[in-house]
């Protein structure tokens, strides 16, 4: 083949390329990349959509920094997360191991029964809880009733709100996040468990020997992903409790949601959604740390 | 053997036991439906005044058109997402171009940003492009999602050469041989894609919550959350509409279970 005839080709193909990638491209950058361009811009300026934009230089930026309820907003967030995180990352763990022990059949029912809340949209499990959770008249507290407990006020009282709320996000998500653990447990090769069966190792021991360190990149991504979902969850607060009560429920993003949408601080709105994200940023740059290293060890 | 045996024994009622706690509320959600306004609240396993009048109460003009909304969105958005990530995604795993690792640093770069850190930032692009309140802005922005285009890569590194190569021979172009051939035989990363791009569309509550207030383009979502106020919530018609809501997702749900299962193992996608 002439090189003439190789450039047409690799012009050909580039062509090709261009009208391929192309619509995906442009999608990409006109709303994902420009409304991160966007924030920045719009942080220096107070705006409220209706009259001129007018430039304040970093005051947004020194604002949020004395913000007291957005430092409050950041804490309720890391709250959410401090429980969310590791009681999902415990419980699905231990059903993924439990799924394992049992046959095929039984396994794959019991995992589509964890799975079913998944296709339950957020909007519809928060409906569903906030009925559940009624206070005097709702399912749970009948239960409770059943079981000597007096009636709680669940997403009632500044105290259980947060808890109850988690509980709901849990609720959606254990059965999909167990399914990622048994995946990678299941890939484990058979040989090496029963290496360790033949020296005498016991479940545990076989469990944190050889099942745990190997299932080590799913675990960051796990841990990485609902980290990043827990500075991210907003719909479930906004319909369940829209922040209250007393403020409990008050996390970041929706902190930044009324800043903007409700009190139309569109460059407020803006400086705090570019802290936010600086934030979430350098969790995926550690996640990507982390499981880069995994792929040169593994 | 026996020992393992009554282990797994243990473990499986245990399993039962959390997965009966797991779906109950979803049992309550429709036995509910069934029930009256009076009668909601009571705690029955079977609703002894069994009656549809809260369904029928729950089925209004409103309802019906916001179902309607999402069935529109959710497919336009999944139709279209299929096409573009499919074509992108081979681009990047067949053809040889200029900026290509460029190009690859701008998709793995939106692949880190979520929905919810670029809400405010969004709407005001959208807003700019005067496509707040219109059935474009519902639809337009979430179809670009990086996981797609990244998935198909994947796919079409593994995809046989030859059946192009053969295809191109025949005198069949290359938007031709995607077409007719490539498209067809990937069936295997289109249907977890397709369940991921409809239950994610349909469960978004944010987005048209945010872009649209106009009543025509409501989506069910809004819709049912717009019903819950306060201390006047008409329970039995909100879990009604909830029920009725959630059965397309369960119906696709209910025959892509295997697949959406596989999907999980071997994509890790939502």
């Amino acid at each position: 083949m002439g090189t003439s005839q190789g450039n047409a080709r690799r012009r050909r193909e580039s062509w090709a390329a261009a009208l391929f990638i192309g619509p995906d491209l442009i999608g990409l950058v006109v709303f994902v990349l420009l409304p991160i361009l966007f924030a920045v811009y719009v942080s220096f300026f107070g705006w409220n959509l209706i009259s001129p934009m007018k430039f304040i230089g970093l005051a947004n930026y020194r604002r949020l920094a004395t913000d007291s309820d957005w430092w409050l907003s950041m804490g309720r967030t890391l709250q959410f997360a401090f429980i969310y995180v590791p009681v999902l990352f415990a419980i699905s763990l231990g059903l993924a191991v439990a799924f394992t022990k049992l046959t095929g059949r039984t396994s794959a029912g019991l995992r589509s029964a964890y799975l079913l809340p998944f296709a339950v949209t957020s909007v519809i499990a928060s409906t569903l809880w906030m009925f559940l959770y009624q206070e005097k008249t709702g399912y749970l507290n009948a239960f409770l009733n059943l079981l000597g407990i007096p009636d709680q006020p669940f997403i009632g009282s500044p105290a259980q709100a947060m808890v109850s709320v988690v509980v709901v996000v849990l609720w959606i998500n254990l059965g999909y996040t167990s399914m990622l653990f048994f995946s990678a447990i299941r890939q484990i090769p058979a040989s090496l468990l029963e290496a360790a069966r033949l020296d005498g190792a016991n479940g545990w021991k076989t469990f944190w020997g050889i099942t745990f360190p190997l299932i080590r990149p799913t675990s960051v991504f796990v841990v990485v992903t609902s980290t990043i979902a827990s500075f991210q969850i907003l719909d479930i607060i906004l319909v369940m409790t829209r922040g209250g009560p007393a403020n409990a429920t008050q996390v970041g993003v929706l902190y930044i949601y009324k800043r903007s949408f409700d009190q139309l601080q569109m460059g407020y709105g803006s400086a705090l959604s570019v802290v936010m994200f600086v934030i979430l940023l350098v969790i995926s740059l550690i996640q990507l740390r982390f499981t880069r290293r995994n792929n040169l060890e593994g | 053997m026996t020992v393992n045996k009554v282990r797994s024994w243990i473990i499986g009622i245990l399993l039962a036991l959390g997965a009966i706690a797991v779906i109950v509320p979803i049992g309550v959600l429709f036995l509910s439906s069934f029930k009256t306004k009076a009668s909601v609240f009571v705690i029955s396993l079977a609703p002894d005044t069994f009656t549809i009048h809260s369904i029928v109460q729950a089925l209004t003009p409103g309802l019906l058109h916001a179902l309607l909304n999402s069935l529109i969105v959710s497919t336009a958005v999944t139709v279209v997402a299929m096409f573009l990530h499919a074509m992108a995604g081979y681009a990047l795993a067949r053809f040889d171009f200029p900026f290509k690792r460029a190009t690859f640093v701008v998709i793995l770069g939106s692949l880190m940003i979520p929905m919810t850190s670029i809400l405010v930032p969004l709407y005001m692009v959208v807003r700019l492009m005067n496509m707040t309140n219109t059935m474009a802005g519902l639809i337009v922005p979430l179809l670009f999602n990086a996981y797609g285009i990244f998935l198909f890569r994947q796919f079409y590194f593994d995809f046989p050469k030859e059946l192009e190569e053969a295809a191109e021979l025949d005198g069949s172009g290359r938007f031709g041989t995607f077409l007719r051939i490539v498209l067809p035989l990937s069936r295997p990363v289109i249907v977890p894609l397709t369940v991921a791009f409809f239950l994610g569309t349909w469960n978004n509550y944010l987005w048209p919550l945010v872009v649209n207030q106009d009543k025509r383009f409501e989506t069910v979502q809004v819709y049912l959350a717009n019903q819950i106020s306060g201390y006047n919530t008409p329970w039995n018609v909100v879990i009604a509409s909830a029920a009725i809501s959630v059965i397309p997702v369960f119906v696709l749900f209910f025959f892509l279970q295997r697949q959406l299962r596989e999907g999980i193992s071997t994509t890790g996608i939502k």
